[in-house]
């Protein structure tokens, strides 16, 4: 998987256009066979109804500061949980790289605990801690936990013992090693754990939001089926899909810039 | 006071895994005094690495001690500096950043990091790449780079693991002299690995040879040239041949059992 490359050059716009073709080609069916009837308004509304030509459209959404604001709601508990998980999931996977008492500690619960559903623990939560802010960004930071420590723990296992060697010749304490070295040789690494709970934290959010209201793009999609609004449903989820492919590019691009060396 | 007096005794190192003992170094004792250039030679897997990294530090002996100008050591110390075959550069760092390094360790001002490095970086004619990354060089560069790295920050000691051995022949020839040039202008003492008999000989005041599994010293040959006439005199004199011959004998022995299994 590349995950690196962030920029664009001009054949790479034509191949882009090029594949997108077949693309279009549904997106113009789902215009006509909706404009003809063919399929029950509710189930599928025109693409055109969608995106611009109704009260509840993606365009009038977010004119009107709807969609802005949920959407706000949505990427803030997303990504506070993220920020929370990735600092834990850093701190637990490089130590018990590191250390044995850390190890011994916490493999047994990352093997237990990665391969949780996350999503099912969402009435749990509820219970513990409501149905606010802090009940769905702590869901987030649990479910967000485990690919980022099993990527830092996997990144630091692996860090090359010369290099460890090399710094502790050069005079570098125990306690500075971390932070001048197996950080950042396992940096590639933990970044791409990264890159594995950014979906992860939209994803849980977005159900979370769903089930327990409270506003957010999830909130927002569940209220158009039960007012029975499918353009309202359709604009929402245009709005994640957006969302999620802008901080999946960010991400892309703040690793570009910080592994410019790899 | 001279420095870099290294006096080995009685070592013994042994590996544990899995309730198996492996004996890889068996009572060796070995004296380098201060600005010895010494190559150790053995067959494969005698333990000439383990060796190394007893010496810098990075392994624990098992029996016996191992002293720096009779202070034994310690664990890594700033007195001993590696250069590893694979160049182990931080590989998030410039040519700048890696050079520098050991000088940050140590407290050294920025300004007189920087100065100091840049002398290295002349001196190993990487002057130009200071910028760029250990991905964008050659092997022969981050060789050079990775001993700029290591003098930057003057250990006494240069502990050198087959550091040329993954280069090919001019390039390593090169690199040969420039690390001549250096021993004599920087007094360093240097212990130096190698598999190569041409090189060790060529290199070294005294070539140790060392035993097949588990490895001690077998024996040591003075290797008197003078070193001030060009490469090509050198090796073609009578008495360099004597000498490289005698160093392929004594290693050719210990290689032979191997070679009839």
């Amino acid at each position: 998987m590349d995950v690196g490359s962030a920029t664009f050059d001009r054949s790479s716009l034509v191949s882009f256009a090029k594949g997108t073709v077949s693309l279009a080609v549904v997106l113009v069916l789902w215009e006509v066979v909706t404009q003809l009837g063919m399929i029950h308004y509710y189930f599928l509304p025109p693409l055109s109804d969608i995106l611009f030509a109704t009260d509840s459209s993606f365009v009038a959404l977010t004119a009107d500061g709807t969609l802005i604001y949920h959407g706000y709601l949505t990427v803030r508990r997303a990504l506070v949980g993220l920020v929370i998980a990735t600092v834990l999931g850093i701190a637990v996977g490089v130590l018990s790289a590191r250390s044995k008492i850390m190890s011994w500690f916490w493999d047994p619960i990352i093997e237990v605990g990665y391969p949780v559903p996350v999503i099912a623990l969402v009435p749990v939560f509820i219970f513990w801690f409501g149905t606010g802010d802090v009940s769905k960004i702590a869901l987030v930071t649990l479910g967000c936990f485990w690919p980022v420590a099993i990527n830092a723990r996997n990144a630091t296992r692996e860090v090359d013992e010369n290099l460890i060697w090399s710094a502790r010749m050069m005079g570098t304490s125990d306690r500075e090693l971390l932070r001048r070295v197996v950080v950042p040789a396992a940096a590639p690494g933990i970044i791409s754990g990264l890159q594995i709970a950014l979906p992860i934290s939209l994803i849980i959010t977005f159900v979370f939001e769903m089930v327990a209201g409270g506003g957010g793009l999830g909130h927002i999609e569940i209220q158009g089926v039960r007012s029975f609004d499918s353009v309202q449903v359709y604009a929402s989820l245009i709005a994640i899909m957006i969302l999620g492919f802008a901080l999946d590019r960010a991400l892309r691009i703040l690793r570009h810039r910080l592994l410019a060396w790899t | 006071m001279v420095e870099g007096h290294v006096t080995i005794s009685n070592l013994e190192k042994v590996y544990e895994s899995g309730g198996e003992r492996t004996k890889a170094i068996d009572d060796l004792s070995l004296e380098v005094p201060s600005g010895e250039f010494l190559s150790v030679v053995g067959p494969s897997g005698c333990g000439k690495s383990t060796l190394l990294y007893l010496i810098a530090g990075f392994l624990d002996e098992s029996a016996g001690t191992i002293a720096v100008d009779d202070v034994p050591i310690d664990g890594p110390g700033t007195d001993r500096g590696v250069v590893f075959q694979d160049y182990a550069l931080f590989p998030w760092r410039t040519v700048m950043g890696n050079v520098t390094y050991g000088l940050e360790q140590k407290g050294v001002d920025k300004k007189e990091r920087q100065d100091t490095a840049q002398k290295f970086i002349n001196m190993m004619d990487l002057d130009g790449f200071e910028d760029k990354y250990p991905k964008e060089l050659s092997g022969g560069m981050k060789q050079r780079v990775a001993l700029a790295r290591t003098l930057a920050y003057d250990p006494k000691i240069l502990l050198m693991d087959e550091p040329f051995g993954a280069l090919d022949q001019p390039l390593r020839e090169a690199l040969q002299d420039h690390l001549l040039d250096i021993w004599r202008d920087l007094e360093k003492t240097v212990i130096f690995i190698t598999h190569d008999v041409e090189e060790a000989v060529y290199l070294s005041e005294r070539v140790m040879i060392m035993t097949r599994h588990p490895g001690t010293k077998k024996t040591a040959v003075e290797i008197d040239v003078d070193r001030t006439q060009p490469r090509e005199d050198i090796i073609m004199s009578d008495e360099y041949t004597a000498m490289k011959n005698d160093v392929w004998q004594s290693l050719r022995e210990e290689t032979k059992p191997q070679a009839q299994l």
